[in-house]
């Protein structure tokens, strides 16, 4: 169980990290989602006590990380991808680990062969390649066998095949009781790898909730309707009481009305529907939507024209 | 691969409880963890051969150019003082080595680990002062007496030379051993404060290699001061050949005092700065 109480941290005049509270409960994987720079990074580096925050707390099990008495045995972290010496062999990074927190030895061949690392696990690390080494991060979060883990991006670098293996090996260990807060920056891959959503922007909390009821509480639909007289079908709708706006590729789309009601007004007043589609806003609609207003870094490409998928802009 | 077999475990909720909190990870561990980072080093285990490479090469050239003067060239020659000059260099290198344990930490994102290890910021300082204390001060008494019995060998063919029983030529050869160790310490607390690697050997550079040069410059009372000087003039020294060498005491107290300070401004910094 990770609780953070009120976390803010400041570099300089710039609040990274604001005022932030969440709790990570065992059992389920918990994403810890937002944008570049909003924060994640440096609130998992407050949770393991690397950083000092200017205020609130992150407490571990109910205690401040710098307290724990066998800290990898209690969290595993993967914080980098590159948390080891190139110099020194998967081995022997892991061997002073083990030996740090009386972590007996065979666990490290454990891990290593549970990572797939086992064939090159006497080479230099820095040989390896991104994801050999995302890998053997992840083998130093599992050494301690610890109750709570923390991974921040963790797929970055992994091939297809790699990403589908920490996605079971989250769920994995959520289902054995562990608490697991996985950070991201792509919805999609959370949608499919969390239970519970933990969602900053600029450092403040935007939602805490599950998954499910994160796309349901922000789900508007809105139907699209292509025909070929599109002026009499808004002036239609419109008197019907929706909310139809036409895009530059001549389709309408209606909020307000559901698809099949629609129908019936297009049949009772006899106008011809080319198309007919509910639309659905994307886990990734919800979530640029909501941090919106919240994103550090925004590149200024030109105006994106709302692609004819997209839910009107408001 | 897509099951992990690892030993299924009951939330930790609340798990520190009394009896772990007695029993906790604490200097012994992390000076084990220490140790095998040291010497699982190839970086490491280079530096301690170019210390050593370096130290006895250096003392065959300066005890063979000792060799074959007329007799009055060897007016307050002092045998044990010329077969440890190699020393000033193995000083250097070891020095190096004792940035390169800390700010090797810091440019590979290591001390991350090390510190999700062991938190508590002291205690890991403590361990690395240990580890690289204890296996320098052996690595620097090996070097000491193997340069003073090198240095020996070679003065034998045609110079005065000297014996460990002599007044005063094993306690300059043990201190010159220690000494190697105080560079080390030196470097380390060096690294601490600054963790860049570049930046660290620069100043440690400073310290040792310009500091006496400079110094000179502007006062030769200060100048005994600087570390090398030191090291050079009094304590690998028999007979007191410059007059204006500062006594072995003092020079021990002096060099302890700046590997204190930089260790302390090392610990100050650990602990007030984020990782």
């Amino acid at each position: 169980m990770i609780v953070t109480h009120g976390l803010t941290k400041r570099y300089g005049k710039t609040l990274a990290v604001d005022a932030l509270s969440f709790t990570v409960p065992p059992g389920v994987v918990t994403g810890f989602l937002g944008p570049n720079g909003s924060g994640k990074s440096t609130t998992m580096r407050m949770v393991l006590g690397l950083d000092r925050p200017d205020g609130g707390s992150a407490l571990v099990n109910g205690c401040p990380y710098a307290e724990l008495s066998w800290p990898l045995r209690e969290v595993g972290a993967l914080l980098d991808a590159k948390a080891f010496h190139p110099g020194r062999s998967a081995r022997n990074h892991l061997r002073w680990l083990a030996q740090a927190n009386d972590i007996p030895l065979a666990r490290v061949d454990t891990v290593l062969d549970l990572v797939g690392l086992t064939a090159v696990a006497d080479r230099r690390a820095g040989k390896f390649s991104l994801g050999m080494g995302q890998r053997l991060g992840i083998a130093s979060a599992l050494l301690g066998d610890p109750g709570v883990l923390l991974f921040d991006e963790p797929v970055n670098g992994l091939d297809p095949e790699g990403i589908r293996w920490v996605r079971h090996l989250l769920r994995d260990l959520a289902a054995e009781g562990r608490t697991v807060l996985v950070s991201s920056h792509l919805i999609n891959e959370m949608a499919l790898t969390a239970d519970r959503l933990v969602v900053i922007g600029r450092g403040t909390l935007i939602a805490e909730t599950t998954v499910d009821d994160f796309v349901a509480s922000h789900r508007s639909d809105a139907v699209r309707v292509v025909t070929p007289t599109p002026q009499r079908f808004v002036a239609a709708l419109s008197r019907a009481g929706a909310r139809p706006s036409v895009h530059d590729d001549g389709a309408i789309v209606v909020s307000g009305l559901s698809s099949a009601d629609i129908g019936e007004l297009a049949a009772g007043q006899e106008l011809t529907v080319h198309e007919l589609t509910p639309l659905h806003a994307s886990l990734e609609d919800v979530f640029m939507e909501l941090t919106s207003s919240s994103v550090e870094y925004r590149s200024h490409a030109p105006d994106q024209a709302a692609a004819p998928d997209a839910l009107p802009a408001r | 691969m897509t099951t992990i077999p690892v030993r299924a475990v009951v939330p930790h909720i609340g798990s520190a409880g009394a009896e772990s909190r007695r029993w906790r990870a604490g200097l012994r561990q992390t000076m084990r963890a220490e140790w095998t980072k040291f010497v699982s080093l190839r970086s490491i285990r280079w530096t301690l051969l170019v210390t050593a490479v370096g130290t006895l090469l250096v003392t065959f050239l300066a005890t063979h150019g000792a060799l074959h003067h007329p007799p009055g060239w060897y007016q307050g020659f002092d045998p044990t003082n010329q077969s440890l000059s190699g020393l000033a260099i193995g000083s250097l290198a070891i020095g190096v080595l004792g940035v390169l344990v800390v700010t090797g930490e810091y440019g590979t994102g290591t001390m991350k680990a090390s510190l999700a290890a062991m938190p508590r910021r002291g205690v890991l300082l403590t361990a690395k002062i240990a580890v690289v204390g204890l296996s320098t001060l052996v690595v620097g008494e090996v070097l000491s007496f193997l340069s003073f019995l090198e240095g020996q060998a070679v003065l034998s063919g045609g110079a005065p030379t000297a014996t460990l029983g002599q007044p005063g030529v094993l306690r300059a050869v043990a201190l010159s051993g220690a000494f190697l160790a105080l560079f080390a310490l030196l470097g380390l607390g060096l690294g601490t404060v600054i963790r860049h690697t570049a930046g660290a050997i620069a100043v440690f550079a400073g310290v040792t290699l310009l500091a006496p040069i400079l110094l000179n410059s502007i006062s030769h009372f200060i100048a005994r001061f600087a570390p090398e000087l030191i090291f050079a003039n009094s304590v690998a020294a028999t007979v007191n050949q410059h007059n204006d060498a500062v006594s072995v005491t003092i020079g021990v107290v002096c060099m302890l005092a700046y590997c204190a300070a930089a260790l302390g401004l090392g610990a100050f910094v650990l602990h007030r700065r984020d990782a």
